[in-house]
């Protein structure tokens, strides 16, 4: 009786042992859970940024590729237009250089079409960026679960934004609002005598 | 019988992107009725409304994906007929196998290139 006591003894205080260096851990990363879960959102909403710019880049590509597009089906209307001459008055040898031209035309137009499926890298791009975004917003929502079950305090002294992580993203927000325009570069340049 | 170049195509994607791709790829390839919408909901309703001969489909979309579309498609007697050529990123077998088991015309996975959609419309329509 007396080594089943004894035993139960030592079982307990190697449980509390562990629960004390459980407590010990959770409260060596506190900062670190903290300031992850309330910096992943500002995370995600930066991978969107990247979706959107992507966008934006691809659907102007596009828009000037179709205006080369249309410019060249207007250029094949009016070369075909001059051939039908130079095929009247029997010029040979003109006829063959405009076809030359055509043919250079068509391969280009080959291009344009591998320029807009190329830009399809877009579209996976967006769909891994909204597939990481809902990763990150899980893992925030994991985090913010542990910080509510083992009411982990912040800190109130120590910044959010802190190590590396923090540093990359303030320089993400800065770069929101202070990224500088080349209009104002230039205003700035021509205050010191640039022109 | 060849695809006819006047024939209503629809377009469906929730990317601006991927739907002005296509529809130019289309356009290349002397397609000149073509429309288009964001989801499958939307798009079973255009399907609905008006008299297409084609769908041009994504398959990961809100409200209602590709293959949702693709069997309400399939289960509506005055759509089951309309060819359906499915342009993804999902390029597992298990997809496509269940795409073909739903009813798909053909496949194109992402990122592709415009003779393997001329290819694969040619098969279709052939």
């Amino acid at each position: 009786m007396e080594t089943q006591g004894q035993k139960l003894y030592e079982e307990l205080g190697a449980l509390a042992r562990f629960m004390d260096n459980a407590m010990h851990t959770i409260s060596a990363v506190t900062p670190q859970i903290i300031s992850s879960s309330i910096q992943l959102p500002t995370a995600a909403s930066h991978l969107s940024d990247v979706k959107k710019m992507t966008e934006d880049g691809t659907l102007e590509v596009m828009r000037l590729t179709e205006l080369v597009q249309d410019n060249h089906t207007s250029m094949a209307k009016e070369l075909a237009g001059v051939a039908e001459v130079l095929k009247a008055i029997d010029c040979a040898s003109l006829e063959g250089r405009l076809e030359h031209v055509r043919s250079i035309l068509a391969q280009d137009d080959k291009h344009l079409i591998e320029i807009m499926t190329t830009l399809s890298f877009q579209d996976l791009v967006a769909q891994r960026v909204k597939k990481l975004v809902a990763i990150l917003d899980e893992v925030q929502h994991k985090l913010m679960e542990l910080v509510v079950v083992f009411g982990l305090q912040h800190n109130k002294e120590q910044p959010v934004t802190e190590g590396h992580a923090g540093d990359l993203l303030k320089q993400l927000e800065e770069s929101k609002t202070t990224s500088m325009k080349q209009q104002v570069a230039d205003d700035i340049l021509a205050q010191f005598g640039f022109k | 019988m060849p695809a006819n170049p006047n024939m209503k195509i629809l377009v469906v994607d929730d990317m601006v992107t991927m739907r002005k791709i296509v529809k130019n790829i289309l356009k290349q390839l002397g397609f000149t009725n073509i429309d288009e919408a964001e989801n499958g909901q939307e798009g079973l309703q255009k399907l609905r409304d008006g008299s297409y001969n084609f769908v041009v489909s994504d398959w990961n979309m809100p409200v209602m994906t590709g293959i949702d579309m693709l069997r309400a498609i399939r289960a509506d007697e005055k759509l089951k007929s309309i060819p359906v050529l499915m342009v993804t990123a999902e390029a597992q077998q298990s997809n496509l196998i269940e795409a073909v088991q739903a009813g798909v015309s053909n496949y194109i996975v992402k990122p592709f290139t415009a003779e393997t959609m001329q290819e694969k419309i040619g098969k279709i329509f052939k």
